[in-house]
């Protein structure tokens, strides 16, 4: 069993105690299919989410200044409080909290989607500028997308999954899936290829 | 939208001519598909619509989840109206319901993650959030407020911030306002006079730091369970430029119909804009006192510039006018309270609350219950004789109504009045080093918080011996838990250290040792064995706040521990050794553990003032000052409480500054109000050397309040007692100790003082025989012996005493006191006129120290027996050595010198010398403690000096002086003498019946002494020539 207490990186030791260490408690929690974790646990979420949604609403621009990333970072950190955990392993731990924000944050975006008028489908943000993509991104429709995926190649909607919701780097992102980082890199480029064309970023041409 | 229709081996193809496309360069790979897929022209236009997908997909995903919902969050139009805080976190806080607002804000109902207790949060309303500058002076004025500790003060914990707005974290008050319960009426005389009592008390901790609250109404007066009151929103009206009205806006300035809300309340100067201090607050104090009487308000008007008009102008009528059963002297403390005049009105809230403390003792017997039976029911239709069952309704709505911030919890696990025992920790590493270390280290990161207070070392030894147990027995959770309930103590707190693999793990505990609950519990682990002392200052810290203490003094006196003692765990551990050694075996048993824990670190500042003390109290003052001079070096690397105490010893005991001691000691009994050295100190040696006795009873007394086996303190006021002439409180003193089944050579030392002033001679014997059965201080009492013998002219048998005393002292290589018991000699020798014997046992006494006492009372020895030239280089030593002591600047050289001057015939310059001396003059110096010498000699000297320049009266005047004080002179030689000077002074100014009854007094003192007595000769010539 590897080390699970040690920090992947300086900037957790910062991090944690945050939550005092509730986080990773509620995570455990909800791991084991308690869902009264989950309601604790989505406020922690949302307050982040909202603390990162006032930031743009300030107007402190923009999509990739250092600030916005930073902000990002430190959103991860307080939400996965690694020094504190007790899990058998990290890799669970990454997973669960993948997981999670995954839940809680589409969950999110179909609340937001109803109050909207219920007959939109997809919150469709055209604002390029900010949002840094050439593409819609849609987080229920990635998540329909990924569903499917799943039911073919579990593996590549993992990969998204952990480093998409999760936040995890590449090597990360291998230690979970016990694979290595080139396999990571090859399924996500195919995975964010197919996902990309079937939120109706390109043709498709059935076969 | 699902195009995904293949299968998985087909899907496993698409996916590997993918990613073996995107390794070649683009203008190659469509033939690679071609080449490839060869006639399944569908495989190919997968995989290449897959290719277009990849290269149009631009940053797609690339940015987390999280960040595209916030974006999204961001754009969404509903978003744009700030989210609610419910169910927010901010900082460590998860803000839960909404539980009222007001002028100051909206308040929620939060839990406080880091420490599992539950919170008030403070949010600003919307029209003061916007303006940046409002915002600081908010700010400021939070901070400043979040200082004061006060039970009727609601607590600042800290102020947070969420949008770059301040939110105020507070104490979360289960109760209701007072606004409320002004509201149902039938308040009683008693609930008054505590409330007022409370807030008054209140505002004189924070008058005294500065803080005014601008706002004291009954709505900022919260009723909590337990009769208790607490101000809330201090200092914060400040911010909003006056005083918040409720639910009032301007419009109802001259709006008619409306009665203003906090008008009500506002002070003349207030109402004129002037500048206002602490007693603006209380004249609202009176407002609400006043309306709790007479269920209304002083001042009342139809409108708000109307209701000015009548508090600059109108007097309003007494309460007794509106509630006939209102005492008088409430009438005229609230009548004092509503004074327009600031200067007439009271300037202290203490003394409004002192006053409303008596009124509430001379209400407390009989006559309060006819008062409460009297008091009319606010409204009149209800009936004085249903006023029990009225009372009981009352009661029952408070316990069920809901107010302002509520919520069933406890936010506080202690208060500032309880007192806690640490167990000794168990250890289970294996490791002796962590054996006595663990719980030391804890206990002084615990004493750097001025709200716990823990039972001290000594008073746990004391309670062991009454348990029939070792001194130094193992703290057992359970002894110290019978420990916890025989000290009055609330809490036990007990320890483990465990090692887990190559880690620490620490857990730590309290429980309530009345009923066994745990009440804190935490662990922290340490990955190394040198980071125990760190994760012991982690979980001390968690463990102050979780006990209840505020955050800011938890931030403000927090030195880590490796900081505040030192790194090497086994040098603490020789330290706690010490430490624990001084306490049961005494003083010099702990000596040379504190040695060793100075040679493991030599930067260890504590240590060194440890062994500075131990020093100090054995009379050994050259190896305290150095060893406290070192301590004072290093203080940086102590605690702030540490630092007191090395500071105001290194001032008392090293330079002698007892100004600046008395300065040090005042600033740390502030700051720690709940420890009882500074007190000691300043009643102690500080005032007593200027003569304030009454101030050293009052130190002394606080000390017996926050430690009541505290030995010393009882002898202090014993001491303070006898100086000031009042035998019987002396003694009462000492028995009170005594009761309490303390013992000590002191209280031996002080009753054989008491018997010897009253001439109880087997009253004196018996505590000899005590001293001599083994109780202690045998050497001491040997030299009380010797002076007392002296003192009525046996001198001889004084001087074997005397020697034995000096032997003794020698042998246990106590040079230094045995220096100061045969300076004593010297000056008895000195005083009696055996010129001869004062020089050489002056000298001997020099040979053994060269301490300032020893020093001193050589050099008066060798001036009066005609050695003026080593008495002067004497008197320059002092003068060069201790130029900032207190007593030797003011009390040794005056004497000495105009001595000096006085051999050389200059009686003017020895006056002059002697009015330093004046203020100091009644004092109790270091020489009278351990030598029983000094006190008062400036005035015998001056005596001496007006007998020289034949001013007879005012010679009698200094030496009645000395008669006149006995208990502050008590032995010494100079009581007796005073007598015969005094019959001297008699004889120059032609007061021969007096000169002959003075004569006489000494000769009836004396009427056994020995006759070889040079000065009893020369009494009994100058006597038959009175005849």
């Amino acid at each position: 069993m590897e080390n699970s207490e040690q920090p992947v990186n300086p900037a957790n030791k910062e991090a944690h105690g945050l939550y005092g260490g509730e986080v990773s408690g509620l995570l455990q929690a909800w791991s084991r299919g308690d869902q009264e974790a989950l309601k604790k646990l989505t406020p922690i979420v949302y307050g982040e989410l909202h603390r990162l949604a006032r930031h743009y609403m300030r107007g402190e621009k923009s999509g990739h200044s250092l600030q916005t990333t930073a902000l990002v970072n430190e959103a991860y950190i307080r939400l996965t409080d690694y020094k504190r955990m007790r899990w058998e392993n990290r890799a669970h731990f990454f997973a669960v909290s993948a997981q999670l924000m995954r839940r809680i944050l589409v969950d999110h975006a179909r609340r937001h989607n109803l109050k909207r008028g219920g007959g939109v489908q997809h919150v469709v943000l055209e604002d390029t500028a900010v949002i840094g993509g050439e593409r819609n991104e849609d987080l229920v429709a990635l998540d329909d997308a990924l569903h499917a995926l799943a039911s073919v190649d579990s593996r590549k909607a993992q990969v998204v999954e952990l480093r998409f919701f999760g936040g995890l780097s590449v090597d990360e992102t291998a230690e979970v899936l016990r694979v290595s980082a080139v396999t990571v890199m090859r399924d996500w480029s195919t995975a964010r290829a197919w996902l990309y064309r079937e939120m109706g970023g390109a043709p498709a041409d059935g076969c | 939208m699902v195009h995904l229709r293949m299968d998985a081996d087909r899907w496993k193809q698409v996916d590997e001519l993918l990613q073996n496309a995107l390794t070649l360069p683009p203008e190659q790979r469509d033939e690679f598909l071609q080449h490839a897929c060869g006639a399944d022209a569908a495989l190919r236009r997968e995989v290449q619509s897959l290719l277009t997908s990849h290269q149009k997909a631009g940053t797609f995903l690339q940015r987390p989840a999280i960040d595209v919902a916030a974006q999204a969050t961001a754009h969404a139009s509903d978003a744009l109206v700030p989210p609610s805080p419910e169910g927010q976190i901010i900082s460590h806080y998860r803000v839960l319901s909404k539980l009222g607002s007001g002028g100051m804000g909206v308040v929620f109902e939060a839990e406080d993650m880091r420490l599992g207790r539950r919170v008030a949060l403070k949010f600003l309303p919307e029209a003061m959030a916007r303006d940046p500058r409002t915002l600081q002076r908010f700010e400021r004025e939070a901070r400043a407020a979040s200082s004061l500790n006060h039970p009727s003060i609601c607590t600042i914990y800290e102020v947070e911030e969420r949008d770059h707005q301040p939110v105020i974290v507070m104490e979360l008050l289960e109760g209701k306002s007072l606004k409320e319960r002004i509201q149902q009426g039938n308040i009683t005389p008693e609930e008054l006079l505590e409330s007022g009592i409370q807030v008054s008390d209140a505002l004189a901790a924070a008058h005294a730091k500065g803080i005014v609250h601008r706002d004291i109404k009954p709505a900022n007066l919260f009723l909590v369970e337990g009769g208790r009151v607490k101000i809330l929103d201090f200092g914060l009206a400040k911010v909003a430029g006056s005083p918040l009205e409720d639910g009032v806006d301007e419009e109802s300035l001259t709006a008619e119909g409306v009665i203003p809300g906090t008008t009500a309340y506002m002070s003349p100067e207030q109402i004129r804009g002037e500048e206002i201090d602490g007693r603006s607050d209380l004249f609202s104090l009176g407002v609400v006192l006043y309306e709790m009487a007479a269920g209304k308000r002083p001042f009342a008007a139809k409108n708000r510039v109307l209701l000015m008009h009548a508090i600059l102008n109108e007097k309003p009528g007494p309460v007794s006018s509106v509630n006939p059963m209102i005492p008088r002297e409430l009438d005229s403390i609230i009548g004092r309270c509503l004074e327009k005049d600031q200067e007439q009105r009271y300037q202290r809230a203490a003394d409004v609350c002192s006053d409303l403390k008596r009124l509430r003792t001379s209400t407390a017997s009989g006559t309060a219950v006819a008062l409460v039976a009297k008091l009319p029911a606010k409204r009149g239709s209800l009936r004085v004789g249903r006023w029990s069952l009225l009372a009981l309704v009352c009661l029952g709505m408070i316990a069920v109504a809901s107010g302002l911030y509520l919520r069933s919890h406890r936010a506080h696990v202690l208060t500032e009045k309880d007192t806690i025992v640490l167990a000794d920790f168990i250890n289970t590493t294996g490791d002796s080093v962590f054996d006595d270390t663990v719980r030391q280290g804890l206990a002084m990161q615990l004493e750097q918080s001025p709200f716990l207070s823990l039972i001290s070392e000594d008073r746990i030894q004391q309670m062991l011996r009454l348990m029939g147990r070792p001194a130094d027995a193992r703290l057992t959770p359970e002894i110290a838990r019978d420990l916890c309930e025989r000290t009055g103590s609330t809490a036990v707190l007990d320890g483990t250290i465990a090692s887990l693999g190559s880690k620490y793990v620490l857990g730590l505990r309290a429980r309530d040792c009345h009923t066994g609950n745990v009440l804190v519990e935490e662990q922290v682990q340490a990955a190394r064995k040198e980071d125990v002392l760190n994760a012991l200052g982690e979980i001390a810290s968690k463990f102050r706040s979780r006990l209840g203490e505020s955050l800011t003094t938890v931030q403000k006196h927090n030195t880590p521990l490796a900081e505040a003692t030192t790194s090497s765990l086994e040098a603490l551990k020789a330290y706690s050794a010490g430490l624990k050694l001084s306490a049961s075996e005494g003083t010099g048993a702990a000596i040379p553990f504190f040695k060793r824990a100075i040679n493991l670190d030599p930067k260890f500042a504590s240590a060194y003032a440890a062994l500075g003390l131990m020093y100090g109290d054995g009379g050994e003052s050259a190896l305290a000052a150095e060893n406290t001079s070192k301590a004072y070096q290093l203080r940086e690397r102590a605690s702030d409480e540490e630092k007191f105490f090395i500071t105001s010893y290194y001032d008392g005991r090293v330079t002698g500054n007892l100004e600046k001691a008395e300065q040090t000691c005042g600033l740390w009994a502030q700051t720690y109000p709940r420890e009882s050295l500074p007190h000691g100190f300043l009643a102690g040696f500080i005032y007593p050397a200027s003569g304030r006795y009454e101030k050293s009873i009052e130190e002394s007394q606080k000390v017996i309040e926050i430690d009541p086996d505290a030995v010393f303190a009882y002898d202090i006021l014993a001491s303070d007692y006898v100086a000031l002439d009042r035998m019987e409180e002396a003694e009462k003193t000492i028995n009170m100790g005594t009761a309490r089944k303390l013992e000590s050579p002191q209280f031996i030392a002080q009753r054989y003082d008491m018997a010897f002033l009253k001439g109880d001679g087997p009253g004196m014997e018996r505590e000899v025989g005590l001293a001599k059965a083994g109780l202690g201080g045998e050497v001491r009492i040997a030299n009380h012996e010797a002076f007392a013998l002296a003192y009525t002219g046996h001198l001889e048998k004084a001087r074997q005493m005397s020697r034995s005393a000096v032997d003794v002292a020698e042998q246990a290589a106590h040079r230094e006191r045995a220096g100061v018991f045969e300076a004593g000699a010297a000056l008895r020798e000195a005083f009696f006129g055996n010129a001869a014997a004062a020089r050489e046992s002056a000298k001997a006494a020099l040979q053994l120290s060269n301490d300032r006492e020893v020093e001193y009372g050589a050099g008066l020895a060798l001036a009066i027996s005609g050695d003026s030239s080593l008495s002067s280089t004497l008197a320059e030593d002092l003068e060069k050595r201790f130029p900032e002591d207190t007593s030797v600047r003011f009390s040794y050289l005056p004497a000495l010198q105009a001595l000096l001057a006085l051999n050389q015939g200059k009686s003017t310059q020895a006056l002059e010398l002697l009015q330093a001396a004046a203020p100091y003059e009644l004092g109790s110096h270091r020489s009278s403690f351990v030598g029983l010498f000094g006190n008062l000699y400036p005035s015998y000297v001056r005596g001496e000096a007006y007998l020289a320049a034949h001013r007879g009266v005012e010679a009698a005047a200094e030496f009645r002086k000395i008669l006149e004080h006995r208990g502050i002179v008590s032995s010494d030689p100079i009581g007796a003498l005073a007598f015969l000077q005094l019959a001297r002074a008699y004889v120059m100014s032609g007061d021969r019946t007096h000169a002959k009854s003075a004569y006489e007094d000494f000769l009836k003192l004396w009427e056994d002494a020995d006759l070889s007595i040079p000065i009893l000769k020369q009494a009994k010539a100058e006597y038959a020539r009175v005849q």
